[in-house]
């Protein structure tokens, strides 16, 4: 897939191809500006590649397709000011039809999940990034996608709700066996998550390494990063991205 | 919420109860002192003036204002109440809706379409900048001098704030947002009920403000042309038959209806931005 936003001539993506299974956790790095958030916008149907196609459970995307939910990197952004963080979890279920017992369950079990039950009446500007990083979680999570997308989502928390996000994300994705795409640009983070992760190169931006990571299936914030593997696998993706960088 | 809150935390310590409650009420006695008279004193001092002005100028003009305010009991509490007053308001508030439903959703339409945009922006800005009085006479040889005519009058003033602070207001619509309501199937009617209309709020209040300070003047303005009833026509009435306290007393019944429809739109104003409200107190 290529993609170059026509308007001002900016080439995003020269030529990415690749493959997530079923149920797969994938982790992106590559280096600011390399077009991960472009990868995703397209892989979501936002955007429409220049060349080449992108298609989920073989069906070619010209839309957002139905089951799919993503996190944007612009969190904060993305949930509405004027609903509570109930219905801002809840207006996609209403949307998708689902019955209003059904719809309470969902929304209180994926509040409960990250952790905010509590908070449900409030507004979203009333609540910390932290916060409404997790709102925008819930929602995905409430609307059970077949398909996650998730852009840095954690950017801009603390190490202690970054780590406890990374294990919900984690715990969720095994619990729901969602196929998930998880982009960052954080290594530890990329190794400590994925099952794959795929390194892309800096501008003109290709697949630079798609590397399985052969940690052991449970994960543990502490035990999994200290593992001698963990440390070979960091460096690996490490020299990779100093060389995407340098190539620039 | 925040409110709650602090609420909250004051209900949390009710140990030294009653000194501060005594307290908290000679302060709030204090309070209310204060602000009626930061609220009633300039008017207060405004009706001394006038006072003491017309009682040393003997302007025939400018009667006093013990006069003015017998006149407008007897002028405004009578028949006129229905004959005048609410005929008026009701082609007020008639052309102001008018102009609302039309305002709002024509700008709807061309905020959210680029091409219709680029095709209207010039003429909207142009009947923009054309001050509504003087369709006043355009619009009485195409309608008539009927109720109608002054609904329309009105209408037509208000209706270019109102749209195309709301063409602002819908461009203006985060694109996040609009991508989020793309991936949640959020579309069709529930897409211009939840994202549109909700995101374009505070710019389309801004515009029905704006628009209902023009449509008063109208109102006054459309009666003042041709008519036989209403608050602009029964001043102008006054005003040639040299019943001067009662022209003043409509003078200052326009200015009262003028404030309270202002407080009343402030507080619905209030209710349906409070999310707006509340997010820029927490930025600031
Ligand atoms: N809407 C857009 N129009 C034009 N260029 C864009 C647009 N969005 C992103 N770009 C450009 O595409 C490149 C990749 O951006 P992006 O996908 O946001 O990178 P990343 O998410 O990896 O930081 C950048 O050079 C950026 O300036
Ligand atoms: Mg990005």
């Amino acid at each position: 897939m290529r993609k170059v936003y026509e308007d001002r001539g900016v080439e995003a993506l020269r030529e990415v191809t690749f493959e997530v299974d079923a149920g797969e956790l994938v982790c992106v790095v590559g280096p600011s500006g390399c077009g991960k958030t472009t990868l995703l916008r397209c892989v979501a149907g936002l955007l429409p590649p220049t060349a080449g196609s992108v298609r989920v459970g073989g069906v070619p995307v010209t839309g957002p397709p139905p089951r799919m939910a993503v996190v944007f990197q612009e969190y904060g952004r993305s949930l509405f000011p004027w609903m509570t963080v109930r219905q801002n979890v809840e207006l996609p279920l209403k949307e998708k039809k689902v019955p209003a017992g059904r719809r309470n369950e969902l929304v209180a079990g994926a509040l409960a999940a990250v952790g905010l039950a509590d908070v449900a009446d409030a507004h979203p500007w009333q609540l910390s990034g932290g916060m409404q990083q997790r709102v925008a979680i819930a929602r995905a999570v409430a609307y059970e996608p077949q398909v996650l997308l998730m852009d840095e989502p954690f950017a801009a928390v603390d190490a202690q709700t970054r780590a406890d996000l990374e294990d919900l994300i984690l715990a969720l994705w095994r619990d729901l066996g969602v196929t998930t795409l998880f982009v960052t640009h954080d290594i530890d983070e990329a190794v400590y998550l994925g099952q794959r992760v795929i390194v892309l190169s800096g501008s003109p931006t290709v697949v630079m390494e798609d590397l399985k990571i052969d940690l052991p299936p449970e994960r543990d914030q502490l035990t999994t990063r200290s593992l001698p593997r963990f440390a070979d696998l960091r460096g690996r993706l490490y020299a990779q991205i100093q060389r995407a960088r340098g190539d620039r | 919420m925040n409110e709650t809150g602090r609420d909250a935390a004051r209900v949390k310590a009710p140990g030294e109860a009653p000194g501060p409650g005594r307290g908290a009420r000679a302060g709030w006695a204090g309070r209310v002192a204060a602000r009626v008279l930061t609220v009633a004193g300039v008017p207060a001092l405004l009706v001394l003036a006038w006072q003491v002005y017309s009682s040393l100028s003997e302007n025939f003009y400018v009667p006093a204002p013990g006069r003015v305010a017998r006149a407008f009991v007897e002028t405004w509490f009578s028949e006129r109440l229905l004959d005048d007053v609410l005929p008026s308001l009701a082609r007020l508030l008639a052309g102001y809706a008018l102009a609302a439903a039309a305002g709002v959703g024509l700008g709807v339409a061309i905020g959210l379409s680029p091409r219709l945009r680029a095709a209207a922006e010039p003429v909207l800005e142009f009947f923009r900048a054309i001050p509504p009085p003087v369709l006043v006479p355009l619009i009485m040889v195409l309608a008539g001098i009927d109720d109608g005519m002054k609904v329309l009058v009105i209408a037509s003033g208000c209706v270019w704030p109102i749209l195309l602070n709301t063409v602002e207001g819908v461009r203006a619509l985060d694109e996040v947002l609009s991508d989020t309501c793309r991936m949640y199937g959020v579309r069709g009617p529930s897409r211009l009920r939840h994202l549109v209309l909700r995101g374009a709020s505070p710019q389309i209040m801004a515009g029905l403000r704006q628009a209902l300070s023009i449509g008063i003047i109208l109102m006054v303005i459309s009666e003042m042309f041709a008519s036989s009833s209403g608050l602009g026509f029964t001043i102008v009435l006054f005003q040639r038959g040299f019943e001067i306290p009662e022209m003043w007393s409509g003078i200052l019944l326009l200015g009262l209806l003028g404030y309270t429809l202002a407080l009343l739109f402030r507080r619905l104003e209030r209710r349906v931005l409070s999310w707006h409200r509340g997010r820029g107190v927490d930025r600031a």
